[in-house]
């Protein structure tokens, strides 16, 4: 592979970004590139910048210097009015579940496809209720978040993340608060978007998940990348 | 369109409580305002009501005939501020006065010969300006050769005409406060529906929606809520002004006067003011929370 099909290969290309809140260093030079279709986890300690690094991708948060390209968009010159351009080719799936509480189920997935700008509800609804059906939540398109479990929430936000057909999705600690069952049954989720193409990046400080994936692992530690011996020994630890 | 008011409709029913709440106040704001409106524009009536009574009386001198009389009371009617102008013989002067004093005309009977002249009733025109300039006119009509005399209330219209004043200044004061504290508190009532859906605000940008898809809709809610405030606030006002009616009706607190609803026009413009109010407010709340 030449140096410019590299190029054309990547989708994500962090270069010297840094992040800072007032004094406070979240990334320090951070450098590094994602393939498309990669599955990808960052790992770290707590306040290693993991969850920092999620926003600065989906635009949460803007660098403080360095540059991002996200799929041929430059975060560091990115307009506002690009913004929600961006975040339509990506898809977040958050610890929390961020799913809007007085909306069902169905409502919050389809949510993804009115922002998009589909107008057909019949269009919707097939490709809402073929998500739901695929987490397992066919049963539950009616409930609202809070009568759900954790793992369910959980799922209902992966069909959110996957309805939109995004080219990346990133999960920032998608099965911290969940028991193992429902983890796996989330990361099985994530690797079947994986499979149908999305490039995936997952945040977690579980380093024991990581040793049942052959995936890439990157290592972070008080905001910078650690590359070598240190990095393969936390994780393995 | 259909889009953003399905969008709309669907939110409002979906936060029904705050939108609720934030009704009643623009309700409540508006019948306040509306009732306000309601006691300056009868207040003003009443007063111009009490006006109508004014009038500048100018004793001619004995020697002036019916013909010059005649002539000078169109001159005089070509004045401004002036509404009419008639001729009153002494005779006819004498006449009233008999009527007026009604058992005691006998105290007249005496009389020799009538001690009242001709005279000459001028009506001001039925506005403040011609009233305020009253004084200025009475002098005028005092410099006529054919007049001897100029009476009228010079200090009962002074008087009212400060009160007049007063009352004007004040209702624009007032009303200037009041539209300035419903837009202060309409605006803080919907920041508190906006602050409890910051959230659902913030998840809907994360998943790509630009400011157009959020705003439409709140704006939209933002003006139906206006509206509907501002219907049921004169609604209110309109109920209570029918229950009220009959204790201030000609028959009854205020037998001169009759108490009128607020004009068309004026409903109109409360009506759109409400629902711009409605906007201002989301405008004014809508800005911190779309901020990247």
């Amino acid at each position: 592979m030449n140096a410019i099909d590299a190029l054309d290969n990547q989708i994500i290309r962090f270069h010297g970004v840094t992040k800072h809140f007032g004094e406070t260093y979240a990334l320090r030079d951070l450098t590094f590139e994602v393939r498309k279709n990669d599955f990808l986890f960052i790992t770290g300690p707590s306040g290693a910048g993991k969850s920092t690094l999620i926003k600065l991708l989906y635009m949460g948060e803007r660098m403080s210097d360095g540059y991002a390209i996200i799929d041929g968009m430059n975060l560091a010159r990115i307009g506002r009015r690009q913004i929600p351009q961006l975040r339509r080719k990506i898809g977040v799936i958050f610890q929390d579940f961020k799913l809007i509480a007085n909306r069902t189920v169905f409502q919050n997935v389809a949510l993804v496809m009115e922002v998009a700008g589909f107008k057909s509800r019949s269009v919707i609804r097939q490709r809402v209720e073929d998500l739901l059906e695929l987490v397992g939540l066919p049963h539950q398109a009616d409930a609202y978040p809070p009568t759900l479990s954790g793992g369910e929430k959980q799922r209902a936000a992966v069909a959110r993340a996957m309805v939109g057909k995004p080219r990346i999705i990133l999960a920032d600690e998608p099965t911290a608060s969940l028991d193992p069952d429902a983890s796996e049954r989330v990361l099985q989720l994530l690797r079947a978007a994986h499979a149908r193409g999305a490039t995936v990046l997952i945040t977690t400080h579980d380093t024991r998940l990581l040793s049942r994936f052959d995936a890439r692992v990157i290592y972070l530690e008080s905001g910078r990348r650690v590359d070598g011996p240190a990095a393969a020994e936390n994780v393995n630890d | 369109m259909i889009d953003v008011c399905r969008r709309a409709l669907s939110d409002f029913y979906r936060h029904r409580y705050l939108h609720g709440v934030c009704l009643f106040t623009i309700a409540l704001s508006v019948f306040i305002i509306s009732a306000f409106a309601l006691f300056f524009i009868n207040a003003g009536e009443l007063m111009g009501a009490w006006q109508q009574g004014i009038r500048i009386t100018a004793y001619l001198k004995p020697d002036v005939t019916k013909k010059q009389a005649a002539e000078l009371a169109t001159d005089i009617e070509q004045y401004a501020g002036v509404a009419s102008v008639s001729y009153v013989s002494g005779k006819e002067g004498l006449a009233w006065l008999k009527e007026q004093l009604g058992a005691g005309s006998s105290l007249l009977s005496d009389l020799k010969e009538n001690p009242l002249p001709d005279a000459l009733e001028i009506h001001p025109a039925k506005n403040m300006a011609a009233m305020a300039g009253a004084d200025r006119l009475a002098g005028k009509i005092a410099g006529f050769a054919e007049v001897s005399d100029v009476e009228y209330a010079r200090e009962w219209m002074q008087r009212f005409y400060g009160i007049y004043n007063l009352f004007k200044v004040t209702a624009f004061v007032m009303a200037g406060l009041v539209f300035v504290a419903i837009l202060f508190i309409v605006a803080n009532t919907i920041r508190l529906i906006l602050y409890s859906r910051r959230e659902e605000i913030e998840i809907t940008r994360i998943i790509g929606a630009d400011e157009a898809f959020i705003k439409h809709p709140l704006y939209l809610e933002a003006l139906m809520l206006g509206s509907f405030g501002g219907v049921a606030g004169l609604a209110m006002l309109y109920g209570a002004f029918f229950s009220l009616m009959p204790k201030l009706s000609p028959e009854g607190l205020l037998p001169f006067f009759q108490v009128r609803f607020l004009p068309l026009e004026l409903v109109l413009a409360i009506l759109i003011s409400s629902m711009f109010v409605g906007w201002l407010g989301c405008y004014f709340s809508i800005r911190r929370f779309l901020r990247v």
